[in-house]
């Protein structure tokens, strides 16, 4: 049997899950080089991400295949959806790695730390371009269970607890998906995901009441890594527990992951119709909506930020409830504005937290007076939060909600939209409270240190970044094909 | 020239964001360098708006291709007089600014986030892209947010916030429905080019009805329409003199405007069905607000409650669903617009002389105390009570005649009752304005249990010595008379000769309509 390789397509997905090996055996040899790892975790990353770039560009034809079978079916392919999403997730992870960078830990532990870290990417990368269910579970596990141990590592009570909660939603996670990827195998006699064997399932009626539930089953396991309500409990324990890098990774590239996941699984989907979508649009509404209202009376700001990814996450799905082309590119669209948003919320967070110390962080208080008393830490925290409300000047978020808002606008799912306009609503209370303390009264820490370089220099990026795509928001949708 | 259309938004959006950043540099620009940027932008952004509409350019190119939006703009009959009463009023808060510069932050921040309404105003006048338009129409929302919230009544922090919490969570709701209406409609007619929507489009009435609801519900929120409005008379209240103005003469026009644009246009047979309950929930707001005028006890609050009733007949015009009702809804858009900004400049300079607004403390007669105000004041309510002359009295005629004579397919007799009812709303609007009059104007330092707030307590000075009881303040002067003067110039102007406004908006309201009835 033969198989072709196409290695400049696959080093997204090979590029970190070596580097991660790399990174071992550099600690091997040289013992002692502790947090650099992180540098190099980092560079290893956006290398990693250099080979999606030319993908990613406009005129990039796609889909793209290797691991192609003699009878042409293909292992590995991806869409510009897809390749989005691989950069997303490898420039989000190694954002976490230069966030982490300047945080004291233990010699011995930064390289492992950095070797889980790429691992976890490159399941994040792999998932996205799966052709076949055996790789698609198997990418997913990867870009999760490595989450469990970067939460435990920080090696605090909270961080413990965290980790566990993670451990157990993972370990039903993946049973439930097990489940469902069996069921699926039943039903279409094969583990491709767009063979010919699912259009043949779909046809006959006993197996496409199979197919229907597996997909529910799937969806439900994805719906634990995406934390849609009602599976969302996890996130505020794990967020709240891990160190501050480690909540940016699962909030941002665990994401990523878990949506390139269900976007696999959407596209073929699409025969299903109905009964399927109309689950997503129930999550999407509940979701939100939980999350919106938790967040209202959240006071510590990681638990904050963990029921805001909850709500968000609903906004990502929502357009998924509708049978169209745009509605992928609407969801990877949304995610990315995301993304991009709350890593600059937990660069700040995480700047803050290294000089004046975690407890001057954790607490929404603290941040009073912030754009008066670090005017650039403060502008880039309030940017991000208009662009998570969707408020101009974050033009950018208002983008995101137009794109995720216009299938289902388009469609006229009246109720579904009319849910998801409260929300808006309920998201500009939410993330107004946050401002409306960094406009506030000013509250000076009790240990005021001096913001790390590194830091300064990953808010100021993500500052540029956020001004430059809210006058050009084509720049940031264009990586997933908008 | 094309980069007047870029001018005349971005000049003022740029430096208000310059003048914000700018506070939080460590050497902050001075009090006066501040006034004399913010003037300037102002007054370039009010020479490029004129500009446009004059010599009409058009511009036009690609945005965001992902979600369908184009930088689209242009200025026509509908939004030229919108577009010049925005820039005027843009320079007068910038002037006025000088005279009243509220407590509560630094002035840059203060003249940025007026600069920062304006220009968003301006954009969203000029905006002739449905998605743009909704952008545009969601800038102004946090400068005005922090306006109320930061700069609003010093006396009641409680309430301010709450005020500015209430007014952008109603109309982010109002403008996230109006966008799930765009976008069906986008869908649905295949453009998101407003010009093209003007003409009419070719869905079937079931489907014009559902996305002119939803377009309505959300609009209606802005406008206020009641039973939409609680917002208002709240952000009123603590709002500074200057955010007032703004509010009530530039972003409650922002709704009509868009329901104009994106309903009453594009969807004539969606509106001709839901029109006898706009009309009706318009004349309701009529009534509603005059009553609430009669008893109301805060005079901005009150005021504020007097634009739901004037907003009222603008609805009534849309509703009555003909080309003169229309045209009557654009005037009385102008024309509330120039007497609301003329009311709350008047009477914002008198709650901060005076420390209060309560109208049953009994007061010196304001023609006394200060004769420059008091008659503006008397012009403000004049005009506001639909006098023949000011700028009021053709507005609201004009819509209760086009109700009257509502378009065939509504049913006319109700359509007449509602014109009687609308009728009865100027005679609320005429008591209201003399209860007003009488207890500023007039005053009551000539009666006898006359007691005085500051000496309240005190033993009463002797009654027959009317100099120790005519509390002396300054008459407005400088900047605040200049900015009062224009306005009660421009009350007087439009409404001795309306026919400039009514010329220029015809030729549009014409083509609105040859697009229903082909």
């Amino acid at each position: 049997m033969s198989v072709t390789y196409n290695w400049a397509l696959l080093a997204p997905v090979a590029v970190p899950a070596l580097g991660a090996v790399l990174l071992l055996v550099i600690d091997l040899c040289l013992p002692r080089l502790g947090r650099l790892h992180w540098i190099l975790a980092a560079i290893i990353l956006l290398a990693g991400a250099a080979f999606a770039v030319p993908l990613a560009l406009p005129g990039a034809d796609s889909p793209r295949r290797t691991l192609c079978l003699p009878n042409k079916d293909c292992l590995y392919l991806v869409d510009h959806v897809g390749v989005g999403l691989q950069l997303a997730a490898l420039v989000s992870a190694a954002v976490v790695a230069l966030l982490a960078f300047p945080i004291k830990v233990p010699g011995e532990r930064a390289p492992v730390l950095g070797a889980l870290v790429l691992t976890a990417a490159a399941g994040a990368s792999g998932v996205a371009a799966a052709g076949d269910l055996g790789s698609w579970l198997v990418m997913l596990e990867v870009a999760t269970l490595p989450t469990v141990v970067l939460v435990a590592l920080r090696a605090r009570r909270a961080a413990i607890d965290g980790a566990l909660s993670l451990l157990t939603v993972s370990l039903v996670s993946f049973a439930i998906l097990a489940m469902g990827a069996a069921m699926w195998f039943a039903a279409t006699g094969g583990g491709l995901l767009n063979g010919g064997g699912l259009l043949q399932a779909a046809k006959t009626p006993d197996s496409h009441r199979i197919l229907v539930l597996a997909m529910m089953f799937i969806i439900a396991g994805l719906a634990f890594k995406l934390s849609l309500a009602p599976f969302h409990s996890w996130t505020p324990e794990a967020v709240g527990g891990a160190s501050t890098p480690i909540g940016a990774y699962l909030v941002v590239t665990s994401k990523v992951a878990a949506l390139a996941a269900l976007l696999v699984m959407v596209r073929s989907m699409n025969v299903l119709g109905n009964p399927v979508l109309g689950v997503l649009g129930v999550l999407a509404a509940v979701s939100m909506t939980l999350g919106n209202v938790m967040a209202l009376r959240e006071q510590s700001t990681l638990r904050f930020l963990a029921w805001s990814t909850v709500a968000q996450a609903g906004w990502v799905v929502l357009p998924l409830a509708t049978v169209s082309s745009t509605s992928l590119r609407s969801a990877a669209g949304y995610l990315v504005v995301y993304s991009l948003a709350t890593l600059v919320a937990f660069a700040v967070v995480t700047a803050i937290a290294h000089a004046d110390g975690r407890g001057a962080a954790t607490r929404l208080r603290s941040f009073g007076g912030l754009l008066r008393r670090r005017p650039v830490l403060g502008a880039a925290l309030g940017l991000a939060l208009l662009v998570l409300a969707g408020l101009p000047p974050g033009v950018v978020g208002l983008v995101a909600k137009v794109l995720a808002l216009s299938p289902v606008a388009g469609n006229r799912l009246w109720v579904l939209a009319v849910v998801a306009a409260l929300n808006a609503m309920l998201g500009v209370a939410v993330y107004l409270r946050w401002l409306r303390i960094i406009l506030g009264e000013r509250q000076e820490p009790v240990a005021r240190g001096r913001i790390h370089p590194v830091h300064t220099g990953l808010v100021l990026a993500g500052l540029a970044g956020l001004v430059v795509t809210s006058f050009a928001p084509q720049l940031l949708l264009s990586i997933v094909g908008g | 020239m094309v980069a007047s259309l870029l001018i005349a938004p971005l000049v003022p959006i740029l430096a208000g964001i310059a003048l914000i950043a700018g506070d939080r540099a460590s050497r902050v620009p001075g009090r006066h360098t501040t006034y004399a940027i913010a003037l300037c932008a102002a007054v370039i952004g009010a020479l490029a708006t004129g500009y446009a509409v004059f010599a009409r350019p058009v511009l036009n190119v690609q945005w965001v291709p992902a979600i369908g939006m184009r930088l689209h703009l242009s200025v026509d009959g509908i939004s030229a007089p919108l577009l010049v009463l925005t820039a005027v009023l843009g320079f007068l808060v910038v002037l006025h600014g000088r005279h009243e510069q509220p407590g509560g932050g630094t002035p840059g921040t203060y003249f940025g986030c007026l600069l920062l309404v304006t220009g968003g105003a301006l954009a969203t006048f000029l905006a002739q892209d449905a998605i743009s338009f909704f952008l545009a129409f969601e800038l102004v929302l946090v400068p005005m947010w922090v306006l109320i919230h930061r700069f609003g009544d010093p006396h009641q922090p409680a309430e301010r916030a709450r005020a500015a919490a209430m007014f952008i969570l109603y109309t982010v709701l109002g403008s996230t429905l109006m966008l799930v209406g765009i976008l069906a409609l986008v869908f649905a007619s295949g453009t998101s080019d407003l010009v093209a929507l003007g003409h009419g489009t070719h869905l079937s009435q079931g489907t014009q009805t559902a996305i002119a609801a939803v377009l309505l519900i959300g609009l209606a929120i802005k406008v206020p329409m009641w039973p939409l409005h609680s917002w208002l008379p709240r952000a009123h209240t603590v709002a500074p003199t200057a955010g007032s103005v703004l509010l009530a003469a530039v972003l409650l026009k922002m709704g009509t405007y868009g329901i104009v644009r994106l309903v009453v246009a594009p969807l004539p047979l969606g509106m001709a069905r839901l029109a006898p309950v706009v009309g009706t929930l318009a004349v309701v707001g009529i009534l509603w607000g005059g009553l609430v005028c009669l008893v109301e006890r805060s005079l901005k609050r009150l005021i504020a409650w007097s634009s739901v009733a004037h907003m009222g007949f603008v609805m009534l015009g849309i509703a009555s669903g003909t080309a003169l009702g229309l045209q009557a809804a654009l005037f009385g858009n102008i024309a509330h617009g120039v007497i609301s900004a003329l009311l709350f400049t008047v009477v914002g300079g008198l709650k901060q002389r005076w420390g209060g607004d309560d109208l049953h403390v009994v007061r010196d007669a304001l023609r006394d105390v200060s004769p420059r105000l008091g008659f503006a004041l008397v012009v403000g309510f004049a005009a506001s009570l639909g006098l023949p002359g000011l700028a009021g009295f053709w507005g609201e005629v004009l819509a209760m005649f086009s109700a009257w004579g509502a378009a065939d397919d509504q049913p006319g007799g109700w359509f007449k009752g509602l014109a009687a009812a609308a009728a009865v709303g100027t005679v609320l609007a005429a008591g209201y304005s003399l209860r007003v009059l009488r207890l500023v104007w007039v005053g009551g330092a000539d009666k006898a249990n006359h007691v005085h707030p500051a000496h309240a307590g005190e033993p009463l000075p002797a009654a027959n010595s009317p100099a120790t009881t005519v509390q002396r303040f300054a008459d407005a002067h400088g900047p605040e008379w200049i900015v009062v003067g224009i306005l009660v110039a421009a009350v007087v102007a439009i409404g001795v000769d309306p026919v400039p406004v009514l010329h220029t908006t015809d030729a549009a309201v014409a083509r609105i309509f040859a697009g229903v009835t082909r």
